[in-house]
């Protein structure tokens, strides 16, 4: 399929190459290979449909590039250079550009093919043009920059807000922008110098335009003066050095649009053939500019090879006009046209992807065997039979996408991806690349399809149209018939964009019967409603596929998955979108949250916990029912701690994975907090409390002012957070305040903020619930705290009956049996000396804390049951009675 | 809306792009900040916003000339922004706002010097000004509220652009002024602190070069990190150089430094007039105040505690966040308590008035209507003692505090208490 159209395209434009006129500069992503005998040009060819294939997949469209071959490079290079400047753009833009190929597609192959050549010279007329002519096709869609690039890349007439009005004007009249740019087309001699003052932003918005503007221009170009358009998307195949667009290219340029993608284009470009090439400019990136010589001012003074030396990823080759209709002599380096029609035969005659496979393969072979033995330009190509390349093995085929898909693969951690952009190649993503890769990029797989299937129909619509199609330019077709394509290939982007918001959305039935109701009748005369559900029952068997077929392949989405639910479930399409911009890694805007919910099967009660490290198993995972049971066997188990934690964990887990937000999960919660604090894990006791503050405020009912006093008290005690804790305070509300733990927590605070330790260790005898576990933790501190300061204030000497009494270690604040207190003083004269308190006795025997002795000697000792690592819960006895 | 011909609205649209255009091109500051400033609802504006809604084609119109095509990016954005603006779609306006900034600020990169910073300032302000409306939006929708935070990540992106060598550094500070607002809203305090840094270590910023009006903007801020982190000098200083660098015309401004810079005064011991407190109505500090004066506790509780009728005080104290400063002024009181006892067993008798009982001053706050046992007494003895607030020493056994007899109660004199 693409063959032909580039066939056709190099017929005619390689004579006229050579005697352009006018200078004109096209951007041709070159990231040169240098080849320079006629044996690679075969594979110049095959690489450049490797590419176009590429492009087809990538999501914009299709057809464009099948029919245009040559003209979707220029387009891929635009998207690039749009996306670095200013990083909204880039789907826009391109996208626009896509239509208007589309629109030079249908009427005339031809036509389309040169288009993208002259951007330069429409440059300065294209907004006129613009204005008037691309209406239809969304206005304002050039404009914006897409942060969330789910919504606005695809400003499509009448789908959303953003494309204003004049949606469904017919593209108005034609003709007379055309002219206007004719006249005024001349290379407009700023961009160069735009070009080479690095990040000059004004210079990207020209390019823009630029690129919005050069596809309307050429169709006029042809309009009036047939005999000049030389499609310069030729020059590639002219100078074999340039033609190579191997693989590196489409892994740069069309893999990754990211910024970086075209940084690397600094390749050596191969010496040019000069004369033919007399003036090649290669206007890089500004970012790279500096690596570029000259060149630029060379453009127009038909100095030769002037910027051939370098390649960047996208040249745009201004090629001067020499003379009117030379004849095509067939020069080395160059491909007969005869060849490229009888390609492009060949190709029109493959039907599915494999057969196209099969037949580049063998196209490849033929031609290079014709370029070994110098029959290339000499033999006959119209008679050459199509036999010898049809109905081949499909052999070869993965010689070629081998290339993508191992590009491919790189992709998706280079950059996140949206579907909108152009996505590498799918048909060969099937055949070479795992199927895991492809779930990965779950996105692409629908785009896959959606491509696939416009792919065709828009084949279809070729046939139609175009059944014959005339490609000389003396034909030049007449202005409806090209405004008829237009108008098409206008529609034809919101078709795509339709169907693809439509799997953005994947679950999100809503969304894509809009996009139905949405698509416009004439947009859609191809692509009929039967195909439309015919694709979008593939894309939900697809998925069924996935799900059911290997588990494996679903590990990225039970993650996904679980950040679901841990944030909200409002999530548009939008906002998808833009959770996926920021964090990136993968196409968030497939995930089908609902879908990937499981339903457990599991009956045991008891479950050990273990990480996933994959998709969920219905069948290990407990439905609610069988939870709640296992929720009160913790509850009643003698077991420890440490049995129940991991328990609990595998009770929450299996709530996550089935999304279960009731009671059942707050009472999980629950107890696992407050388990946790009786073990003092606080991490645990963290992870539960921060679940639990979502879950209140969702409405779930449950011990809301209990876990308030309790996440009171951690800030005071723990975090020392003196912001945290004013927010905290003042969130309480006046019923909260009421409450007694809630009360004996704001005590707490006081006591502690003062350090008032009198104040605490009464507090810490009366807490509510479980206040004083977390109070616990800081006893040792305010023991520490509250000696330190009475040892510095008090003379001469204090008794441990009383600090004893005042420090807590007494049980009741009321003096209790004399037995009690000996107990308590024991254990508090312990507790000084090993802090390295003075104790004496005085007269009658009664331990004395001596202050003045004290004061410089106290000391924190090191917590008995520290460990190395720092966490005692490790502790490898514990780890045998877990494991155990 | 009234209703706005086609040619009327073509007209305002093209007079406004002509201005756009012409304000760059001239390097016209004003006019452009005029074109920019949306939250000033000025009445061209809002005229132009109708026509928008009117014209609603009006990115064919920036493409038709070169002039306005050179900026199409930004007007479109603009335009399209002021239009949900104007119809109250405050996100969509939002959303178009922040483009437009992208692209305005991608354009400010390019211009050598730094007239536009003006303008710049204004987008500054309207982006966080439109997200906060828009934050409302979303809020009152019952959606998360995010455009703040996104308002924030670009603020953070003009900093970037403009933290450089050049002229356009004296707009830093403003940008930064700007983060903090954001910042304080959002409650992410914190990230304040990478800004700070650039600003006060990066070389190429001279702080004394910043305009006047930022200075004491990003010391308020600064200073009120400060009372967060109860680094009490710092933030008197900081506090201090906003107060007597602001314009003494604005009360408002006075009064918000002083909502602050009170507490952290008088966490330091020093002691403002009320006339001050009546002139700038900081009625709230009154109690404060008066019972740090007449060492009456339970003044000082009740200003800090809920009533019902002072709950409102309470939670702007734990809103601005000087709630705990003004707790800790506690032991203060404890301090002016323990001075008027002494004060008192001075004049009755002179020899032995250096001694107090914990008796008595239990009985002093039984007074006060606060019960405490001895026990309780004696600690907060010892912490004031520890505290340096009293020299002297508590004897345990005869539950007497021992006064030194040489200024047993030490004024701070800006000290903070503890030091």
């Amino acid at each position: 399929m693409w063959l032909r159209t580039i066939v056709v395209d190099t017929r005619h434009t390689r004579p006229l190459l050579t005697h352009h006129k006018t200078t004109q500069t096209r951007d041709i992503p070159i990231t040169t290979v240098p080849t320079n005998n006629s044996s690679n040009q075969a594979s110049h060819i095959l690489s450049l449909l490797g590419r176009i294939k590429t492009q087809t997949n990538g999501g914009y469209q299709t057809t464009n590039y099948n029919n245009q071959s040559a003209g979707g490079y220029p387009s891929t290079n635009y998207s690039n250079q749009t996306n670095t400047p200013n990083q909204g753009n880039y789907t826009s833009t391109p996208y626009q550009n896509y239509t208007h190929d589309a629109a030079n597609t249908h009427s005339s192959t031809v036509a389309t093919t040169t288009t993208p050549v002259h951007y330069q010279q429409s440059y300065q007329q294209w907004p006129a043009y613009y204005g008037q002519t691309e209406v239809p096709c969304a206005p304002g869609t050039e404009k914006l920059p897409a942060t969330s690039a789910v919504s606005q890349s695809f400003p499509v007439p009448g789908v959303t807000n953003e494309t204003p009005a004049s949606n469904g004007q017919p593209a108005p009249s034609y003709a007379q922008p055309w002219r206007q740019e004719t006249d005024l087309s001349q290379p407009p001699s700023q961009q160069p110098a735009a070009a080479v003052s690095a990040s000059n932003d004004a210079y990207w918005k020209h390019q823009t335009q630029n690129q919005q503007a050069h596809y309307p221009v050429p169709p006029q170009n042809h309009y009036q003066s047939p005999l000049e358009t030389k499609p310069l998307y030729e020059t590639p195949f002219q100078g074999h050095q340039r033609a190579t667009y191997p693989q590196g290219m489409n892994s740069q340029s069309s893999v990754h649009q990211a910024p970086l993608g075209y940084r690397q284009p600094t390749q050596a470009t191969p010496s040019v053939d000069t004369q033919r090439v007399s003036k090649i400019q290669i206007p890089t990136n500004p970012r790279i500019a500096s690596n570029l010589p000259s060149g630029y001012t060379k453009m127009d003074k038909g100095s030769s090879a002037a910027g051939a030396t370098q390649t960047p990823a996208y040249v745009s080759v201004s090629m001067p006009k020499p003379k009117v209709h030379a004849t095509p002599v067939p020069e080395p380096g160059t491909l007969p046209k005869s060849l490229c029609g009888f390609v492009e035969r060949a190709f029109a005659r493959c039907k599915g992807d494999k057969e196209k496979a099969s037949c580049q393969a063998a196209l490849k072979k033929v031609i290079t065997e014709a370029s070994d033995d110098g029959t290339l330009h000499t033999r006959d190509w119209d008679t050459e039979p199509l036999s010898t390349v049809l109905n081949t093995d499909v052999t070869n085929t993965e010689s070629s996408s081998t290339l993508i898909s191992s590009l491919q693969n790189k992709s998706p951690t280079k950059r996140p991806k949206s579907r909108w952009e152009p996505l590498v190649e799918k048909p060969f993503v099937k055949s070479a690349s795992t199927f895991s890769s492809g779930v990965k990029f779950g996105g692409w797989n629908q785009q896959n399809q959606n491509n696939k299937k416009s792919f065709e129909s828009f084949q279809k619509a070729d046939a139609v149209t175009d059944s014959k199609p005339t490609y000389s330019w003396q034909n030049s077709k007449p202005a409806y018939s090209w405004q008829n394509s237009a108008k098409k290939s206008f529609q034809r982007p919101v078709k795509r964009q339709r169907f693809s918001g439509g799997a953005a959305t994947a679950i999100d039935d809503e969304a894509s019967s809009d996009s139905d109701k949405d698509s416009t009748p004439s947009a859609m005369s191809f692509a009929t409603s039967a195909e439309q559900t015919k694709r979008r029952d593939s894309r939900s068997k697809r998925f069924e596929k996935v799900q059911g077929h290997s588990r494996r392949n679903d590990i990225p989405r039970p993650n996904i998955a679980n950040v679901g639910i841990l944030h909200s479930r409002r999530g548009t399409a939008l906002r998808l979108g833009e959770d996926f911009d920021e964090s990136g890694c993968r196409s968030v805007e497939d995930i089908d949250w609902n879908a990937l919910t499981v339903k457990g099967t599991c009956q045991e009660i008891e479950k050990r916990y273990f990480r996933l490290t994959s998709a969920p198993d219905p069948s290990a995972v407990r439905p609610e029912d069988v939870l709640e049971k296992a929720l009160l066997m913790v509850q009643d188990s003698q077991k420890n701690y440490l049995y129940k934690c991991d328990q609990l964990k595998s009770i929450r887990q299996d709530l996550t994975v089935q999304r279960i937000h009731n009671h059942l999960t707050v009472k999980v919660y629950e107890t696992h907090a407050r388990l946790a604090l009786e073990a003092g894990d606080l991490p645990e006791y963290n992870q539960c409390l921060s679940q639990l503050k979502i879950l209140y405020a969702d409405g779930i009912e449950g011990c809301s002012l209990e876990f308030a006093a309790y996440s009171l008290l951690y800030i005071t005690l723990h975090s020392n957070n003196n912001r945290e804790l004013l927010s905290s305070m003042s969130r309480l509300s006046k019923e909260a305040k009421k409450d007694e733990a809630v009360r004996h927590a704001l005590s707490v605070r006081a006591a502690v903020t003062s350090g008032n330790y009198v104040m605490f260790f009464r507090l810490y005898k009366t807490a509510p619930n479980m206040n004083s576990f977390l109070m616990d933790l800081y006893v040792e501190k305010m023991r520490y705290k509250a000696v330190t300061v009475m040892s510095r204030s008090c003379r001469p000497t204090i008794p441990v009956s009383y600090l004893a009494q005042v420090l807590g270690f007494t049980n009741t604040s009321s003096e209790g049996s004399g037995e009690k207190e000996t107990d308590s003083m024991e254990a508090c004269s312990e507790w000084l000396k090993a802090h390295g308190a003075s104790l004496i006795a005085d007269s009658n025997g009664d331990m004395l804390l001596d202050t003045k002795v004290s004061t410089t000697n106290l000391f924190m000792p090191e917590p008995e049951d520290a460990v190395a690592h720092g966490d005692k819960n490790l502790d490898v006895n514990d780890f045998f009675t877990r494991t155990s | 809306m009234a209703y706005v011909s086609m040619g009327e609205a073509h007209r305002r649209i093209t007079e406004y792009l002509n201005r756009f255009c012409d304000a760059v091109s001239y390097q016209d500051s004003s006019m452009l900040c005029r074109l920019l400033s949306f939250s000033s609802n000025s009445p061209s504006l809002l005229s132009l916003a109708d026509a928008l809604n009117v014209f609603q084609d009006a990115s064919s119109l920036i493409r038709q000339s070169d002039k306005f095509s050179e900026y199409g990016e930004i007007l479109a954005h603009l335009f399209r922004s002021l239009q949900s603006y104007r119809v109250g779609n405050l996100v969509e306006a939002y959303l178009a706002f922040e483009k437009f900034a992208n692209a305005f600020v991608q354009e400010f990169r390019n211009w050598e010097s730094a007239w536009a910073l003006e303008a710049l300032y204004v987008v500054c302000y309207e982006i966080r000004i439109l997200a906060e409306k828009a934050d409302k939006e979303l809020t009152s929708n019952g959606k998360s509220p995010e455009k703040l935070k996104a308002a924030g990540s670009l603020l953070m992106k003009v900093f970037g652009v403009l933290a450089g060598k050049g002229p356009k550094r004296v707009g830093a500070l403003y940008v930064t002024c700007q983060l903090f607002k954001t910042y304080f809203k959002l409650g992410t305090v914190n990230l304040c602190r990478s800004v700070i840094r650039s600003i006060e270590t990066a070389r190429i910023f001279d702080f004394e070069e910043f305009p006047r009006r930022d200075k004491v903007t990003y010391m308020y801020y600064t200073g009120r990190l400060e009372v967060f982190n109860e680094n009490f000098p710092a933030a008197d200083t900081k506090l201090s150089y906003a107060l007597q660098h602001c314009n003494p015309k604005r009360e408002r401004n006075i009064r918000m430094i002083l909502k602050y810079l009170i507490p952290v005064k008088l966490s330091l011991g020093i002691i403002p007039k009320d006339e001050l407190l009546q002139k700038y109505n900081l009625h709230e500090y009154m109690n404060v105040v008066q019972a740090l004066r007449k060492g009456d506790l339970r003044l000082l509780r009740h200003a800090l505690q809920e009533h019902e009728d002072r709950y409102c005080i309470v939670a702007v104290f734990l809103r601005s966040g000087v709630y705990l400063v003004l707790e800790k002024l506690e032991l203060q009181v404890y301090q002016r308590l323990m001075k008027k006892i002494y004060i008192i067993q001075k004049l009755s008798d002179p020899a032995r008035a250096h001694q107090l009982k914990l008796e008595v001053i239990a009985k002093a706050l039984r007074w006060l209507e606060i019960d405490m046992d001895l026990d309780e007494v004696e600690c907060i003895m010892t912490i004031l003692i520890y505290k340096n607030l009293v020299k002297g020493y508590l004897a345990h056994k005869s539950k007497v505090v021992v006064l030194s007899k040489q200024d047993p109660f030490p004024k701070l004199n800006g000290k903070p208490v503890g030091s």
